[in-house]
């Protein structure tokens, strides 16, 4: 049966079957030039994992940036919480501190008593160096210590016996008073006609002014202890 | 008679490699597997003129569809997610193989 038929036939197969082949080489050869068929799904599963990433990095970039940013404003904040805590510490005599200011020296009479003289009259006494410290404090002092006591808000100056307390230390006379300010208001604050240093001077008391470009005061060395007192925080504050 | 057919080959392939058809990737692996179906037909077509049992529409239809089925098949087999392709490809290699060897046979005894 090998008929002119069964020929055309098997030819007209065999050039479809020709084209074919060749359209596929040529295809085939395009996916090998660009990319093998596999290999497409791994690569587009794994752009899909790069762009989930590259999505989650961007989201952390822009909270990181968030927190940057909050971290800056909350470093303004501290430092600006760390100058106030600083400038209440000054305030309150917990740090030391150096600066111009007077060093005022009280030192009982030497004088020799006479017969019917109160001797309490040449004697330094508490209420002496209180009413001072006020003068030192009415005249602008930032900071002040009495024998190398610094005074802080819950500083008393009482008498106690032959002594005086400064922070429930005991001081003894020479008393020196150190106080920073500015050394010409403070001098002349003490120095006012009929002032308490006057009046003293007056009784017999030996005083000393002497007014220092760089004067150092220490700080509070005791303990600040709140068992009563609460601070109330305003709730606009607080906020 | 194989004269014609490489002949035949010969110019498909040129005019192939001439016309500016290309397939889609996408559609490569089922025109591959149309292909090896209508290679198997063409071998078988070959064994069976040799055998003097040749029908050109059997042929030829089985050229066709063979193709066509091979190819639906293995578009079936992703769809569904197994890869019918693979028993298209076994199916068709064996046969082409089986093919192949016959006709050598006949091409050894005629020679």
């Amino acid at each position: 049966m090998r008929s002119r038929n069964a020929q055309i036939t098997i030819a007209i197969v065999c050039l479809i079957l020709g084209v074919m082949l060749a359209i596929q080489f040529k295809t085939q050869k395009t996916i090998n030039e660009s990319l093998k068929t596999g290999r497409v799904e791994e690569l587009s599963q794994s752009l899909i994992e790069v762009t989930k990433q590259r999505d989650a990095l961007y989201e952390e970039v822009q909270e990181l940036r968030d927190k940057l940013q909050n971290i800056r404003q909350v470093d303004q904040a501290m430092a600006d919480l760390q100058d106030e805590i600083m400038k209440a510490n000054m305030a309150a005599g917990l740090v030391p501190v150096s600066g111009p200011g007077i060093i005022l020296t009280l030192n009982d009479s030497n004088r020799t008593l006479q017969s019917g003289e109160n001797p309490n009259y040449g004697i330094v006494h508490d209420y002496d160096i209180l009413t001072l410290v006020n003068e030192l404090r009415a005249s602008g002092a930032e900071a002040i210590a009495v024998n190398g006591e610094r005074l802080t808000a819950v500083s008393e100056i009482r008498c106690a016996g032959t002594l005086i307390l400064v922070n429930w230390v005991r001081i003894a006379p020479p008393y020196e008073i150190k106080a920073i300010g500015d050394p010409e208001m403070l001098a002349s604050g003490l120095n006012l006609r009929g002032g308490h240093l006057e009046t003293i001077k007056i009784l017999g008391v030996q005083t000393n002014l002497q007014k220092v470009d760089k004067l150092e005061l220490p700080a509070f060395s005791g303990a600040m202890k709140f068992t009563h007192a609460q601070p109330v925080i305003l709730k606009n504050e607080a906020e | 008679m194989w004269l014609v057919v490489i002949f035949c080959l010969l110019i498909g392939l040129f005019i192939g490699f001439q016309i500016p058809v290309s397939f889609p990737v996408l559609y490569a692996k089922y025109m591959s597997i149309a292909i090896l179906a209508a290679l198997d037909s063409v071998f078988g077509g070959i064994r069976a003129y040799m055998e003097d049992g040749f029908d050109s529409t059997i042929f030829a239809t089985g050229f066709v569809v063979n193709a066509l089925l091979a190819a639906g098949l293995a578009y079936l087999g992703d769809s569904l997610g197994v890869d019918l392709y693979l028993a298209a490809v076994l199916v068709f290699g064996v046969r082409l193989f089986q093919n192949l060897a016959i006709i050598r046979r006949y091409l050894m005894k005629k020679y």
